[in-house]
């Protein structure tokens, strides 16, 4: 009998996970498989498995839009937000965390407040700053424009890390004839690491991910990013799915290669992040 | 601190670093922060009718704020933007509460299932949108399929009716995995011995997880549902994208409200008023909602 219980518990949990995880991956495989199907089958195969899975929607990409061009301006746009917002982050966060100084208070709530803004509320003050310091249209000024939500994030996410970290560790360090900078670079930036990872992976999300900026920022076709480009042709072309899919699909592709590498890091990240306020 | 890590901490170059961080980060909130928040607001009171960036705008006094009240817009929209961040948060809350309590027992498989479930988080809404369309497509999707083999009619999503459910559920797959990660990094951090207490006293599953689990949550959850819910109140894209607020604006929220003010009917100023009012709106809420939520302030 209660062997049986066990069974039967054993078995709803299974169910659960297995109804949790097709939730969550199916349409992604949906999309992926979509990618791959024909034209002349694409309406009437709903297989699994494409019936004769084939590259030409993947190699149609160019003719559809400025795909490669667009493609190569959402990874500088991407690239440099991450790059950016890691460095200056996280010795900005160090600072703030090590540092007593008046108004720092103030400071970290400033940076808080600025998750509270309507989009367009410093969007088009922004965008009106660029056109006027002659940076309209640029993929410069997408890049500042991103910052402007990524570097708040990460300085809030990093302080919290620092702030939880006793300066016992950094002073142990130097007695043991560490500088202040080899106790930072060789104690403390390994020790923050999930932390830098994750704000890694949500600024590159972010910047990538992103629609409403590039919308309003960028212009001409050259500089438009993926998302700009896809959303774009996607209004017009709306019966071409495997061209449109495969385009998503190589969207997708480096965040979920990126995210399979760093992902360890992530719940740690999180955990020590200023998620607690 | 002993003299030789004081002596250090004066000399050392990090220190001039350090010192030009904070210079940097106060520089850097007044440019990126203070000035296009004032800019905003100011923009509120102005008279300004394209994107032309030429002559001096004329002064409109409260004139923005008043064409905003005039029409039932701003009502529907704000309405609307409460329906979909409350709908959208509660269900990722109990979602994630669920996903997050299953992700936590050791299970054969678990570090797959974890990042598979993580996934969703990783999809752009351009991406969301173009493939749920797909996926609904009345002709050739997989849903209505589905739907036909058990002889039932397609679901129309684009109706007034549905299309904030539609809305609500897409926000749900793809923002569930950031809640159920946080919940998961709390509900790791509950020491072992408080449920070896409990057990111990005859606690069962159910009495463990409303007197441990549930109590050391209780901080964590509200600051998330506080801070998704004015994440979401603002979020523009998944319902631009979606439906882009309709049809007959059943889901314009106070975002795309704001869009297209500005850029469909270029009257920036009502555009930034709208902003400015829904801004004041999330300020009053979270000056509130911190002195009665149990946050633990520091």
């Amino acid at each position: 009998m209660k062997q049986a219980l066990k069974a039967i518990q054993k078995i709803s949990f299974w169910v659960v996970v297995l109804a949790l995880l097709a939730y969550s991956i199916f349409p992604i495989y949906w999309m992926v498989v979509t990618s791959f199907r024909s034209t002349a089958t694409i309406t009437s195969d709903s297989g699994l498995w494409p019936q004769d899975p084939t590259f030409e929607n993947f190699l149609g990409l160019n003719r559809l839009f400025n795909y490669s061009e667009q493609y190569m301006n959402s990874l500088i746009v991407a690239t440099s937000v991450t790059v950016i917002t890691m460095l200056i982050c996280t010795l900005v966060a160090y600072a703030i965390a090590r540092r007593n100084f008046k108004g720092r208070k103030t400071l970290t709530i400033a940076l808080l407040f600025s998750y509270m803004f309507p989009p367009l509320l410093t969007l088009i003050p922004l965008y009106v700053y660029m056109v006027k310091a002659g940076l309209g249209d640029t993929l410069i000024a997408l890049i500042i424009v991103e910052l402007t939500v990524t570097m708040p994030l990460g300085i809030w996410m990093l302080w919290g890390f620092f702030k939880s970290m006793p300066f016992q560790l950094e002073e142990a360090a130097m007695i043991d004839g560490c500088s202040r900078l080899g106790a930072f670079v060789r104690i403390m930036l390994p020790l923050a690491k999930p932390g830098m990872i994750t704000v890694a992976i949500f600024s590159f999300l972010i910047s990538w991910n992103g629609y409403l900026a590039p919308t309003v920022m960028i212009e001409s076709d050259s500089n438009k990013t993926l998302q700009m480009g896809l959303t774009a042709v996607s209004a017009n072309m709306t019966s071409q799915w495997g061209l449109l899919m495969a385009a998503c699909t190589m969207i997708v592709a480096p965040l979920v290669v990126g995210f399979l590498l760093l992902n360890r890091y992530f719940i740690q990240g999180l955990a020590g992040a200023g998620v607690k306020g | 601190m002993s003299a030789t890590a004081q002596q250090k901490m004066k000399k050392s170059g990090l220190d001039h670093l350090l010192t030009a961080m904070i210079l940097l980060a106060v520089l850097m909130t007044f440019l990126l922060i203070l000035v296009p928040l004032l800019s905003g607001i100011a923009l509120s009171f102005l008279k300004i009718d394209s994107f032309a960036l030429d002559g001096l705008p004329s002064f409109a006094g409260l004139g923005n704020f008043e064409s905003l009240f005039s029409t039932g817009a701003f009502n529907n929209a704000l309405k609307n933007g409460i329906i979909f961040s409350a709908a959208s948060v509660v269900i990722q809350l109990v979602l994630a509460t669920l996903v997050a309590l299953i992700l936590n027992q050791t299970f054969p498989g678990r570090a797959f299932v974890r990042t598979a479930l993580i996934f969703p988080m990783l999809i752009p809404p351009v991406v969301v949108s173009l493939l749920f369309r797909w996926m609904n497509n009345q002709s050739f999707g997989i849903f209505p399929k589905w739907l036909q083999s058990f002889g039932m009619e397609p679901i129309a999503w684009n109706t007034p009716e549905l299309a904030m459910t539609q809305v609500v559920l897409l926000g749900v797959w793809m923002w569930t995995p950031f809640m159920t990660v946080s919940i998961l990094a709390e509900l790791q951090s509950i020491p072992s011995s408080l449920y070896e207490a409990a057990r111990v006293d005859g606690a069962g599953p159910f009495s463990q997880f409303f007197h441990v689990t549930l109590p050391h949550l209780l901080s964590v959850m509200s600051i998330i549902v506080l801070l998704r819910m004015i994440w979401t109140f603002n979020n523009f894209e998944l319902i631009w994208l979606t439906t882009g607020g309709g049809p007959l604006n059943s889901t314009e929220t106070l975002p795309v409200l704001s869009y297209r003010q500005s850029f469909t009917l270029y009257e920036l100023g009502t555009g930034a008023a709208t902003a400015t009012v829904s801004f004041g709106i999330l300020l009053a809420v979270v000056l509130i909602a911190t002195r009665f939520l149990p946050v633990n302030k520091d």
